[in-house]
């Protein structure tokens, strides 16, 4: 049977203007456009937002730092012909952390742009390097913003405390007679 | 404003409002059952926010006619009966498949979009303000239903076939949102609201746009099924019976 599953995108999101954008997760989408609409539904209907990029999990090229430390580079050649381009450098700084976009490298290559990241980013410690190709991430528009971002602004966030009902239920079973367990 | 025409305009939002709330209603019954789970997410999103929409209008009928607008709103959505709500019968009908309730929710964006566009510039002000605070919600929700309307008109030979039949089904019920109601010319003509011709045209004006880029065929111009917004099918009963059983059940009941 073959795979019916969307490819998966990762998604980057950028909390305010001068912090770097964060990975915050994936989505499956069928295209660029769809997982960047997918990525603010389910990444950023309330926290605060002002920039998304997704781009294509296969798109990107990993290096742990035990690879870098026993020198097990990726097998991701150039492909004949292809120039030099910009790639975006994203490093996992902590364990617990998510990776984080931390500059760009020229690369003719995943391979290369990966080697140029380890040299010129400096970054420490660096966990894990990611590297994607720039021309693979679709960023949210700056004027998509508003209607993207903007209604979150003004909605309550209520997480399931907010609404009180430990304390309803008791008084509910109260009323009917019945002390509730254990109190 | 006297009171002739701030009733009338109490009418004209009340049936956005319940335009919003019934197909918030029908919306969310794809929660947990959307074919995928990013956008089973998404649409209950959608729900959530026509949902808000509502009550925002459902407040500016309440002020309009010197009610509560903290509490009327409630009432309005759990207490009235079927033949007291006044959304267009295109809302109502079952979800249908996922093409189907695609595509009512994108001709209803459209709609919204066009009729928000014109309401920003409301005499009334708290309508404009209103107006002007949905329509950049209903910017994302537009671009997000004529996405998936472009890939599912332009997808398989299935996809194609199950919107262009849902497309047949809901075009001629789209034409109810534009019916004007009693009392509707004089607010148009003091600069309320938008005249519906204008509204009308200026809807299939991008509809057509939209829906024949996606390689879907535009159904020859049909009389709406319904004239009047007091008349609905069967199916806004049902949906009522189920949507206000819980606050029926315990009136005035803390949330």
């Amino acid at each position: 049977m073959s795979d019916t599953q969307w490819p998966r995108y990762q998604v980057f999101h950028q909390a305010r203007p001068d912090r770097p954008h964060l990975n915050a997760g994936s989505v499956h989408a069928p295209d660029p456009e769809l997982a960047l609409l997918n990525a603010r539904d389910v990444f950023v209907r309330r926290p605060p937002c002002v920039s998304l990029w997704v781009v294509q999990a296969a798109d990107i090229t990993g290096l742990t730092a035990e690879e870098l430390a026993a020198g097990q580079w990726p097998e991701r050649p150039a492909e004949p012909g292809r120039a030099e381009e910009p790639y975006l450098v994203f490093i996992k700084r902590e364990a617990r952390g998510t990776h984080e976009h931390c500059g760009e490298v020229q690369g003719s290559s995943p391979q290369q742009a990966l080697q140029r990241a380890v040299r010129e980013v400096k970054v420490s410690p660096a966990l894990v390097y990611w590297v994607c190709p720039k021309r693979s991430v679709l960023a949210s528009e700056p004027d998509q913003g508003p209607s993207l971002f903007g209604p979150a602004q003004d909605k309550p966030y209520r997480d399931q405390a907010f609404y009180h009902t430990d304390s309803l239920m008791r008084d509910i079973r109260r009323n009917d007679g019945q002390e509730p367990e254990g109190s | 404003m006297n009171t002739g025409t701030a009733g009338a305009l109490a009418a004209y939002l009340l049936g956005l409002a319940d335009d919003e709330l019934i197909l918030a209603h029908r919306d969310s019954e794809w929660t947990g059952h959307a074919p995928i789970l990013e956008e089973d997410i998404a649409f209950s999103n959608l729900a959530l926010d026509e949902l808000g929409h509502a009550g925002l209008w459902y407040a500016a009928h309440a002020e309009l006619l010197g009610e509560n607008p903290q509490t009327r709103p409630d009432e309005l959505a759990f207490l009235r009966e079927p033949a007291d709500f006044r959304n267009v019968q295109m809302v109502e009908l079952p979800n249908g498949d996922w093409a189907f309730s695609m595509l009512r929710q994108y001709l209803f964006d459209a709609a919204e979009m066009v009729r928000l566009e014109a309401l920003v510039n409301s005499r009334h002000k708290p309508t404009a303000e209103t107006a002007a605070k949905i329509r950049q919600e209903e910017r994302y929700h537009l671009r997000h239903t004529a996405a998936w309307v472009r890939r599912l008109g332009l997808g398989t030979e299935e996809s194609h076939r199950r919107m262009q039949a849902a497309l047949e089904m809901l075009f001629p019920y789209a034409e109810q949102l534009f019916q004007p109601q009693d009392g509707q010319a004089g607010l148009v003509d003091q600069g309320y609201i938008p005249s519906e011709q204008a509204t009308v045209a200026d809807w299939r004006g991008r509809v057509r746009q939209d829906l024949e880029g996606a390689d879907l065929r535009l159904p020859e111009a049909a009389e709406s099924p319904a004239a009047s917004r007091a008349a609905h099918s069967e199916h806004l009963a049902q949906l009522l019976s189920e949507m206000q059983v819980v606050a029926r059940s315990d009136r005035g009941a803390a949330w």
